[in-house]
């Protein structure tokens, strides 16, 4: 065991948690925030660079025990598709901190403390090769989410920091049952590998695959248990709708990859067409939801829905173009919806409005400001040149050789996505200027640049040069699929 | 019984010696200390409990069975009497300015306390139906005078006579259901009353005696359908007592559930259905009815309910982890419980107290370190990790899978989620309200040391369980 790295990337934040306790004064807590994260981010950059993308094994591993008499260990280890997912929420950290700068105005100091806590612990998740540890990270998270929103959210935050909590814990606690009896089953060990090995009876596989939907398809969300986000998100400050949309959302769909799939194989399989036919529902269903919304942050929260349905689709094609679509378009999903989360805080700080109808003209007014929301709506609508298009494209593919049904659905929500987010960003951007827009609108300052600039990056990067986070994820991506299929067949 | 059987005896009882003498001195020199001195007491109290606790541990050894098998000093007896003695200390530090905000200035407090401890520790070393009695009858009058200790309250005279009527009531159906084993079986001792049914299916009139001596000790843990007392006796009596009756008695309520259901006698039979009954039916009303609360006492009160019927899930499940798991979720519940009182017993200052909800509206902007202390032991409460109430839970729900009851582990964690909403509610009032009023917490250096322990075991159990996981498993077969 070398330099324990993961422990590293996870308890940074802890750390920068620690010391601001100690802090007095908002400045202090902003730039120690930013400097915590920004280290934490090198830190992971620092990951990806020794990350050996040859093979499927865990990397980075540690093992110690924690709690033996039940053969529970603080274990860690990533490989592909956790590598990017790391990447991807401590990227989003940073950004959070500058989206919070001026946003949030009391409280600074605690606020930063949730969201350093809140960065800990789903680095946790994605690193954690122990059900134990990984239940806790995940369960934990429910603490500081429920403060931002419910602290430092909107009008109706109560009630939906109330909501988020109960739902997502509801999910959890089956999961947890689950996982209790996967240990009985699975030879007494909470070790994930480990449990990947076993062959479980399909009768049990189909228990615990169900127990697990109810988990994940809340944290997804999949229709029908996806009430709780568009609440959430509206009442959430930016920072909390960009953890919400970046990387929180994606917890459900890396559980499908990291314990449905390999340890469940054989339902996997056989569920695999309840599963596109709930995605397909999800993407349609959200597409048109989106294209009802007059309120930006919903808008925005709908075509989550929507545009969370490929990801699961593509996952459930249980084919390689299906799921490394699947995976890809789940890191897109967080640059760019972070992205426009970020954009509609942006306009809301200088207009206290989120009504697309009281906006208009936009463009004249703060110009940057509308290239770069162009920029990510047409990332969104999965335009050729943007990341989007490559995990669209791969995810249709996959769709249409798994089911076709569902990769027509697909289709429809893509057409959908091109209307609401073309209206949007007419309503928005182009027209006459609003009397309202006109006297109050700034365009982006230097600080919000800094933290629109990576994501724009991201955007263009895996639209015109997807090799790299493709290679990132391939061997996994590999490796998972000739295990479900060579497991999975067995009925 | 001879001389060295004598003192083999006495010296299993040691602990119970001390704390007894303690307590009968202390009856004494109370009489003598004048106003103004109280300090003088609480560290008396918190001496003798010291030394008790310092004996326990140096007869922690081996197994010690005493007074002709009427009393055990095992490992089992020992895990407990450290819950008692934890809970004992820390209402000791939470009482000093409570007592004197409240005007209680009389000795006899601190002294029915101890007795009271002596009680609950014969109770988790006893291993005859007598002593079990003889242990519960001196916990629960002690428990009984300390309710209504707030003479000039109708409230609690109102609490005391309730409790007392209803108690008494209990006793009577626990001494009918000992008579009628003594009765059918010709003998009131556990490991007595094993041998003589052994073999044979078991004899009708015995299941009804395990019935009425289950009820009875139901009642003392709050549990339904004899649950009817306790929200009003939590409510009426001083919070400290709360706190003390909520913890400590009632682990000591399942040491002899646990010490009763041990017994192969009930085992064998078909019991385990009434009780997994008893819990699920336990756990809904306490979550469902803490719903709609206002008086934070009620409400603890209430969440007291379910989770009593949480551990009652771990006794259903039965085996050496069932045993392990209802044992680590008390020590647990102790910590946590403890401090959240102590965190309702801190603001009772002046004419504010600090028992209705709203009363916590903005606690956090005026007292951002006591309200993370309130969030720590609410979630922990609730449940969620890191915290030690989510090990608690999650060990309980172990040993039930382990014993192949999945659904009644799927209905606990579904009605956890339900109680965890009046859990988070509260955090709600103290975080995300606009403050009413100024808060001037009663804090003294004994509630801050009372906080300080209990939130150091309800996250240091959260994070490194295992040494205490472990010693409660070793603690099961200990005798």
């Amino acid at each position: 065991m070398g330099f324990p790295l993961l422990s590293f990337i996870i308890f940074t934040p802890v750390a920068g948690a620690a010391v601001l306790m100690f802090l007095r004064g908002d400045d202090a807590a902003r730039w120690t925030a930013l400097s915590f994260t920004v280290l934490d981010l090198a830190l992971c950059i620092a990951m990806l660079v020794g990350f050996d993308t040859t093979t499927h094994a865990m990397q980075f591993t540690e093992t110690r025990p924690w709690v033996p008499a039940l053969g529970i260990n603080y274990a860690l280890g990533i490989d592909g598709i956790s590598a990017l997912f790391v990447f991807l929420t401590a990227l989003l950290g940073s950004i959070c901190v500058l989206a919070s700068w001026v946003a949030i105005d009391r409280k600074v100091k605690e606020f930063m403390i949730c969201l350093l806590s809140m960065q800990a612990l789903m680095l946790g998740v994605f690193c954690a090769l122990d059900l134990f540890l990984f239940y806790v990270f995940w369960e934990a998270m429910l603490i500081p989410m429920y403060l931002i929103i419910g602290v430092w959210g909107g009008e109706g935050r109560v009630y939906a920091a109330i909501k988020f909590f109960l739902y997502t814990l509801a999910g959890s606690l089956l999961f947890l049952i689950g996982v209790i009896v996967l240990y009985f089953y699975g030879g007494r060990t909470f070790d994930i590998l480990a449990l990947t090995e076993q062959d479980l009876p399909f009768r049990i596989q189909s228990w615990l695959f169900f127990a697990f939907l109810i988990a994940f398809a809340v944290k997804v969300p999949m229709v029908p248990v996806h009430t709780w986000l568009p609440d959430a998100h509206v009442q959430a400050p930016t920072a909390g709708s960009i953890i919400l949309a970046g990387v929180l959302l994606k917890m459900g769909a890396y559980g499908f990859l990291r314990f449905s799939l390999p340890m469940l194989p054989e339902a996997s399989m056989y569920y695999s067409t309840l599963m596109l036919a709930l995605s397909g529902l999800a993407i349609v269903y959200g597409g048109l939801l989106a294209l009802a919304q007059d309120d930006l942050k919903k808008l925005v929260a709908y075509s989550s829905i929507s545009h969370m349905g490929f990801v699961t689709l593509g996952i459930f094609a249980l084919n390689l173009r299906g799921l490394e679509g699947g995976i890809l378009q789940m890191f897109n999903h967080g640059v760019t919806t972070g992205a426009l989360f970020l954009f509609v805080g942006l306009i809301y700080e200088r207009t206290h409005t989120r009504s697309i109808a009281d906006y208009g003209g936009l463009m004249k007014v703060a110009p940057v400001y509308t290239t770069f929301l162009a920029l990510f709506t047409l990332s969104s609508m999965a335009l050729p040149g943007t990341n989007s298009f490559v995990g669209e494209l791969l995810v249709l593919s996959g769709g249409f050789a798994a089911n076709l049904v569902a990769g027509s659905a697909a289709v429809l929500g893509a057409l959908l996505g091109a209307a609401y987010l073309l209206g949007m960003y007419g309503k928005v951007a182009l027209g006459p200027a609003s009397v309202g827009a006109r006297l109050t609108i700034r365009d982006v300052n230097a600080r919000e640049m800094a933290a629109i600039l990576p994501l724009a990056v991201f955007v263009l990067w895996v639209g015109l040069y997807p090799k790299p986070f493709l290679n990132i994820i391939d061997a996994s991506v590999k490796h998972l699929l000739t295990h479900v299929h060579s497991r999975g067949s067995g009925q | 019984m001879t001389a060295t059987t004598l003192f083999q005896s006495a010296l299993a009882s040691l602990p119970e010696i001390v704390v007894i003498t303690g307590a009968c001195i202390l009856l004494i020199l109370g009489q003598f200390v004048r106003k103004g001195q109280e300090h003088f007491l609480v560290w008396a109290s918190v001496a003798i409990v010291l030394i008790a606790a310092l004996a326990t541990l140096m007869l922690a050894s081996e197994v010690r069975p005493a007074y002709a098998g009427m009393f055990i000093a095992d490992r089992f007896a020992v895990f407990f009497k450290f819950v008692f003695y934890l809970a004992t200390l820390l209402t000791f530090l939470l009482s000093r300015k409570y007592a004197d905000i409240e005007g209680i200035g009389s000795s006899e407090y601190y002294v029915l306390l101890l007795f009271a401890l002596s009680g609950m520790m014969i109770m988790a070393s006893a291993t005859d139906l007598l002593s079990i009695y003889v242990g519960l009858e001196l916990m629960v009058i002690c428990t009984y005078v300390l309710t209504g200790f707030l003479r000039r309250e109708r409230r609690s005279n109102e609490a005391a006579l309730k409790y007392v009527i209803l108690g008494a009531v209990s006793t009577g159906i626990f001494l009918y259901g000992v008579s009628l084993v003594y009765g059918l079986t010709g003998t009131t001792q556990l490991d007595g009353m094993a041998a003589a049914v052994t073999g044979d299916p078991l004899d009708p009139g015995l299941l009804l005696a395990v019935v009425f001596i289950v009820a009875g000790l139901v009642f003392k843990v709050g549990a339904v359908p004899f649950h009817m007392w306790l929200p009003d006796v939590y409510e009426g009596a001083p919070t400290t007592i709360t706190a003390f009756m909520s913890t400590g008695p009632k682990a000591a309520g399942f040491a002899v559930i646990l010490r009763v259901f041990l017994n192969p006698l009930v085992a064998a039979s078909n019991v385990w259905i009434i009780v997994a009954v008893i819990a699920v039916v336990t756990m809904a009303l306490g979550s469902f009815v803490a719903l709609v609360q206002d008086n934070f006492k009620r409400l603890l009160a209430y969440s007291s309910i379910a989770h009593a019927g949480f551990a009652i899930f771990g006794v259903a499940a039965g085996g050496a982890d069932g045993v392990a798991s209802v044992m680590l979720y008390l020590l647990i519940y102790a910590f946590m419980n403890l401090g959240i009182f102590g965190a309702v017993i801190m603001m009772r200052n002046g004419d504010f107290s600090g028992e209705v909800i709203e009363d916590y509206a903005g606690f956090a902007k005026s007292h951002p370190g006591l309200a993370l202390l309130m969030l720590l032991y609410l979630f922990s409460l609730a449940g969620i990790p890191p915290t030690a109430g989510f090990f608690a839970k999650f060990y309980v729900l172990v040993a039930l899978v382990e014993h192949g009851f999945v659904m009644l582990a799927v209905i606990a964690v579904l009605l956890s989620a339900v109680a965890a909403y009046f859990y988070i509610r509260i955090v709600m009032v103290i975080y995300m309200r606009e403050p009413k009023r100024a808060f001037a917490p009663a804090l003294t250096p004994l509630v801050r040391a009372a906080l300080a322990v209990t939130a150091a075991g309800t996250i240091g159990i959260g994070l490194f369980p295992s040494w205490f996981l472990k010693l409660a498993q070793d603690s099961v077969f200990g005798g």
